[in-house]
């Protein structure tokens, strides 16, 4: 029913009592007071809702708060530096049209993050397929995908993708 | 060179850092103390009568504050014919009727309370199609009007018709239709309202007319027996308008009932499932369209009719035959016009506006019959349209005066952009279509006016006030622009607000692409005013003629002398903390000189008509029926390009959105109940399916747009749909008449062309085992 | 969400005891993205959700080098396979299908397990490992058990699990030698899909590269279950494979298929894309039999 989970949220270590069927986004949002990261459908279709656990982005509304133990979280407060600086790639979708309603931005903004972290090399066709869950009705994409391009060191030419993990085999 | 300091400047939206940083608020993230939260009931029939609801249970649930059904509540109608009731009583006529609602301490509670509420309905028989409706024998949605055919005036002649089919050379007749498209904004509706002791309202409401709907709620509460008080409408931020937010709805008015019921704020959100059930749609359309022309290929006549499936109460769908008269009446040149539009009740969802409010269904119709009228003529589809295309000066049988028209350039732009001369290879085909809509304004209301006041302080920093609605489309951000470039600012140094009621003065709302061309000369009159007080105070304190003074660099400064200059915030202050100070303030209504439209529907709409043509070419595979679409090239006459980063993006957005309707979206209806209210059915397009897209602008300068703007932000979904169904039919000779031109469709239309049927039995050939149905 | 209680157990024998006690009222939760759906459209009401989340066992595909055998744990997610090397490489089926999962956000959580018990006929991740052979591990109250992934499923969202069995492993038998696979998740747009059709090939040559040693082929969505459209197979083996014979084995799967209409598609275009889809992930596995041999020689 209850139980104490700790974790680090945005760089701050956390141990709170949740109760067992909270997802993570009802605990960001109703317990934590984090408004910023949204429900767009409840059902992880649109990726509004999508924060960073342990690097990887997951729809908060389909994750049990439960699961967060020992983990790390970020949401889109915690993107920006402790005195105020603006992520680069925070920076890019504001500078290049990568923002209008706003609503899809933030979970739109960790996917890339999550992205580029991993993949910091990474072309259009890799962008596309990383932000391929988070629905925008209204940019039609194209300033999103360019706002995330500026950022990423798009080497001299499109390298291949290298989002492999190393077999134990090989 | 480029004269302007801000006004053609890539300017970052005023508001993306706090979106980009999560500190924005919209209506999800509002909560104010001893908020309760509401919850609605719907329907479970298409139609049925309302024999009995029992509310005791939900009533009895701990935490549950209020229930109220149509029984309890003050007789308040809306809507366009005003046929709507926030909760129904006596009967229910579609699946998203409201029957009931709850107010309770948590949105859980309210939930199981919803889930209490006991409805005995009896069920009566539905009607789902609009032609069948309109028979005698069809059963009544609104018994008291005796008919399903709603009384609307869409009906027009001009020239005469009949006369101009007796001299074409060429007609081409054909059947066009639209379906059920839904706006999809990530931000569900949402409202927050409370009254305070005195039972003045304050309503926070998704809304993009919040000076009409501040008149809706005062209607209501004037229903409700409160009369002379105060209603304050705030727009929080939206999460996408698209039109969504043009009408007053149901929930708004629940929201303010359930307050006034329970002496709570009570705040009420749509789930994904209810913003798809419950939110109106684009207008569906049955399109019979002829056109007509001579030898040489000049239009002759024009002649449509249309049905329009009205759903079961009526909200702005059923207007819009008055847009859609614009493309059929002024896009290209055409001499003789009839048209006429039907709308009937049905058991279905009903529509009301959203992006393009009909040019799109009407401009489908009209730019796939131009095709094949080119075809028929033996003419090239762009000479075709060359030929018939309006220029500046153009009066159209509707009395549209066209200003700038950039149309010709626009087509030029699309041929050479899209190298439409190319080769094709097999599958490939390219396509084109243009588009006219309102650029400056549009007059459908007693008034098309939006005002704007601003406010100086002493340190230079410039409030400006406007009626104007931003829902993403950077509204705030070109009023910014337009005021720092006339004042000699930085965007920065502009706060602009535009969000209360009681803060900021009236405007119509924002639709019809209106909102640069008319809020933006609103702020540019404000500004202008600002300037003057500006100038007269430096004249003094400057001694130089206010003519030889010009506003730069946050200064006032001599044009011959250098040395004559002051900073702008110190001379705000000097002009304040003098012997009989001022304060800079100013204010301006502008209402643009366009006209209503008559009875007979002539009057000139807007101030200007922006023009455009979308070029597409797309791969059809002909084993799939999938279309793809290779390059698309959205050419717009846009007047002035304020900021062009912005422009891009309405641009970019509206293109994906029209493309969506014509290929994927739709709602599917089974007996007046939506199959697929979520995105995972609802084929909204993602990052993944982007076609490489280019905009070329071109600025026509018009004379009344501020600084030659005109309006872009419904232009981009407008002929979408067209210029692929002409690809389509350039590349595999076939016509797709219905939309989304689904692979189904396209393959089934290949087939037919092949005299293949459904089960794959070419005609005239024995079937063989080629098709074994099972049962 | 309706409140419930969430268990961790450590192991697979606690997980089974736990659910053994609160019988209807347990269910288990692996990634969560569907079985929170359904307790959030009120389609299930567990009282209990057991987690084996935390049951050790591998989070990636493991391939034996001397069986030559793949185990694919119940619970790796759909993001580990799609990130393997190995799978891309030798069983392309399985990743064409897995990449195209629901969204990086999915993926990153979902199990390939849970996806298969879940037994929607649209399970992108079940045609891919029948037409592989694989056969699944089920660890119950009653021991262990396996069987064919292709007699795993009932019919739609059913499968052959006893109340408190849990499906483990999944494991792919090796290939034959000269093996090229294909699939293809056939939908409406290019993400976010739940699939019209879901056709997977699996073809096998002889030395001579141009006879068919075997083919399996595996349909999702044209049946109640996900089906293997035998005569199409046995027509492809022995026969040299050509664009003809491909076309033809679709047609001959076409008739085999059991489609109906939906909302996400109607029978008879359903029934066409079979015909083209086997014919063209035939096309491809072909190639890509050609592509790994000129890989080898080089």
């Amino acid at each position: 029913m209850e139980r104490v989970v700790s974790f680090v949220l945005n760089g701050s270590e956390m141990q709170l009592r949740i109760q067992d069927h909270w997802t993570l986004l009802h605990l960001l949002r109703e317990e934590l007071g984090l408004l910023g990261t949204k429900e767009g459908c409840g059902s992880g279709e649109c990726g509004a809702c999508t924060v960073l656990v342990d690097g990887m982005a997951v729809n908060s509304c389909l994750y049990l708060a439960a699961e967060i133990e020992g983990k790390t979280v970020r949401t889109i407060e915690g993107l920006a530096s402790p005195e105020g600086t603006l992520h680069p790639i925070q920076k890019a979708f504001v500078e290049q049209g990568g923002i209008q309603c706003g609503f899809c931005s933030p979970g739109m903004i960790l996917s890339a993050k999550a992205l580029l972290d991993e993949n910091p090399a990474a072309g259009e066709d890799e962008i596309k397929e990383a932000i391929a869950g988070n629905i925008c009705r209204c940019t039609g994409y194209v300033q999103i995908i360019e706002s995330i391009r500026s950022v990423s060191s798009t080497a001299q030419e499109k390298v291949k993708v290298v989002a492999w993990q190393a077999d134990e085999e090989d | 060179m480029n004269q302007f300091h801000t006004v053609g400047k890539r300017i970052p939206k005023l508001d993306a850092m706090d979106k980009a940083t999560g500190r924005s608020q919209y209506i999800q993230d509002l909560k104010v103390p001893g908020m309760l939260y509401g919850k609605i009931l719907y329907s479970k029939y298409p139609h049925a009568k309302i024999v009995h609801i029992d509310t005791s249970k939900a009533k009895k649930l701990p935490g549950v504050r209020g229930v109220l059904t149509g029984y309890d509540i003050p007789e308040i109608k809306f809507g366009v014919y005003k046929d709507n009731r926030p909760l129904k009583a006596g009967k229910v006529r579609s699946y998203r009727d409201e029957v009931a609602a709850v107010a309770a301490v948590d949105p859980e509670t309210a939930e199981e309370a919803v889930r209490l509420i006991e409805v005995t309905y009896e069920a009566l028989p539905g009607i789902f199609d609009p032609v069948a409706a309109m028979r005698e024998d069809a059963p009544l949605v609104h018994e008291a009007h005796k008919t399903n055919i709603l009384k609307m005036p869409w009906k027009l002649h001009y020239g005469d018709v009949e006369e101009a089919k007796k001299k074409a050379a060429y007609i081409v007749e054909e059947n066009f239709s639209t379906t059920w498209v839904t706006h999809c904004c990530l931000g569900a509706s949402g409202a927050l309202a409370w009254f305070d002791y005195a039972d003045n309202l304050t309503i926070y409401s998704n809304t993009q007319i919040p000076s009409l709907a501040q008149k809706d709620f005062i209607d209501a509460l004037d229903a409700m027996g409160i009369k002379n008080r105060r209603v304050r409408v705030i727009k929080p931020l939206l999460g996408g308008g698209f039109g969504s937010k043009l009408d007053t709805y149901a929930y708004e008015y629940i929201a303010i009932l359930l307050a006034h019921h329970t002496r709570k704020p009570v705040k009420i959100v749509f789930d994904r499932q209810e913003e798809f059930i419950a939110t109106s749609t684009r207008q569906p359309t049955l399109t019979r369209i002829a056109q007509g022309c001579d030898k040489e290929g000049r239009l002759l006549f024009r002649d449509i009719s249309m049905i329009l499936d009205n759903g079961a109460y009526t909200s702005w769908g059923a207007t819009t035959p008055s847009v859609m008269m614009m493309p059929i009446t002024t896009l290209y040149k055409v001499p003789n016009v009839r048209y006429e539009a039907k709308c009937v009740y049905t058991n279905n969802t009903y529509a009301q506006a959203m992006r393009g409010y009909g040019n799109p269904q009407a401009t489908f119709a009209i730019e796939s019959s131009m095709d094949m009228l080119a075809e028929a003529a033996g003419i090239d589809r762009v000479v075709f349209r060359e030929i018939n295309a309006n220029e500046s000066g153009y009066v159209s049988p509707q009395n549209f005066k066209i200003t700038t028209c950039g149309l010709k350039e626009c087509i030029d732009a699309v041929v050479r952009e899209l190298d439409m001369d190319r080769p094709k290879e097999k599958g490939e085909g390219v396509g084109m279509a243009s588009l006219i809509h309102v650029g400056g304004g549009a007059r459908v209301y007693k008034s098309d006016g939006c005002g704007t006041i601003i406010k100086v302080d002493d340190f230079g920093k410039v409030n400006v006030f406007t009626g104007a609605s931003d829902m993403g489309q950077g509204a705030d951000t070109v009023i910014a622009q337009i005021v720092a470039e006339e004042l000699g600012l930085a965007v920065d140094d502009i706060h602009v607000i535009h969000t209360d009621t009681d803060v900021c003065p009236w405007d119509v709302g924002a639709h019809a692409s209106r909102t640069t061309f008319v809020a933006g000369n609103s702020a540019l009159g404000a500004a202008k005013k600002i300037k003057a007080q500006v100038l007269e105070v430096a004249s003094r304190i400057l001694d130089t003629p206010g003519d030889r003074l010009v506003l730069r660099d946050r200064s006032i400064c001599s044009v011959e002398d250098d040395t004559r200059t002051m900073a702008f915030g110190k001379l705000l202050r000097k002009a304040h903390f003098s012997r009989s100070g001022r304060m800079l303030m100013a204010e301006y209504f502008y209402d643009p000189a366009n006209e209503n439209l008559g009875r007979d529907f002539r009057g000139n709409l807007s101030m200007t008509y922006t023009f455009g043509v979308h070029g597409v070419r797309v791969k059809v595979d002909e084993e799939t029926g999938k279309v793809k679409i290779l390059d698309y090239v959205a050419a717009h006459d846009v007047g002035k390009a304020i900021n062009p980063m912005l422009l891009e993006g309405q641009v970019y957005g509206g293109v994906m959105m029209g493309i969506g309707y014509a290929l994927t979206e739709q709602i599917l209806s089974e007996k007046g109940q939506c199959m697929n209210p979520n995105f995972r059915d609802y084929k909204i397009l993602t990052a993944k399916d982007v076609v490489p897209m280019k905009a070329p602008v071109l600025e026509s300068s018009d004379p009344d747009g501020p600084f030659g703007a005109k309006g872009i932000g419904e232009p981009g979904c407008v002929p979408t749909a067209p210029a692929i169904a002409n690809a389509i039919y350039d590349a595999v000779g076939v016509r797709i008449k219905d939309l989304p031109m689904t692979p189904e469709r396209v393959l089934a239309a290949i087939r037919e062309n092949q005299g293949i049927d459904l089960c794959g039995i070419q005609a005239g050939k024995d079937p063989g085992d080629a098709c074994v149905v099972e049962e | 969400m309706r409140r419930f209680t969430y268990m961790v157990p450590k192991s697979l024998d606690e997980a089974i005891s736990m659910h053994m006690t609160h019988g209807e009222r347990a269910r288990y939760i692996a990634g969560g993205t569907d079985i929170l759906i359904k307790i959030k459209e009120k389609k299930v009401f567990p009282d209990y959700l057991i987690s084996l989340k935390h049951i050790l066992s591998p989070d990636r595909p493991l391939f034996n080098t001397e069986s030559g055998e793949l185990y694919i744990g119940a619970f790796v997610t759909h993001r580990r396979i799609e990130t393997s090397k190995r799978v891309q490489v030798r069983y392309p089926i399985l990743h064409d299908a897995v990449k195209n999962i629901g969204s990086v956000q999915i993926r990153n959580v979902a199990t390939i397990g849970g996806n298969l018990v879940n037994a929607v006929p649209s399970a992108d991740g079940a045609a891919p490992l029948i037409a592989l052979d694989a056969r699944v591990n089920v660890h119950g109250p009653k021991g262990e058990r396996s069987m064919d992934l292709l007699r795993f499923f009932l019919g739609p969202g059913q499968c052959d699990l006893e109340p408190g069995e849990i499906l483990t492993e999944i494991v792919v038998p090796p290939l034959l030698p000269r093996t090229g696979s294909a699939y293809v998740k056939f939908g409406r747009r290019e993400a976010m899909e739940l699939p019209l059709l879901g056709v997977g090939v699996v073809l096998s040559l002889e030395e001579d590269l141009t006879t068919c040693a075997r083919a399996r082929i595996a349909l999702g969505v044209a049946a109640p279950t996900p089906m293997r459209p035998f005569e199409a197979e046995h027509f492809l083996q022995g026969k040299p494979l050509n664009d003809q014979i491909l076309e033809e084995a679709g047609k001959i799967a076409a008739r085999e298929s059991r489609v109906r209409d939906s909302i996400r598609g109607v029978a008879w275009y359903r029934r066409e894309m079979v015909g083209v889809l086997v014919k063209r992930m035939g096309q491809k596995a072909l190639e890509r039999v050609h592509e790994t041999q000129s890989l080898h020689r080089a």
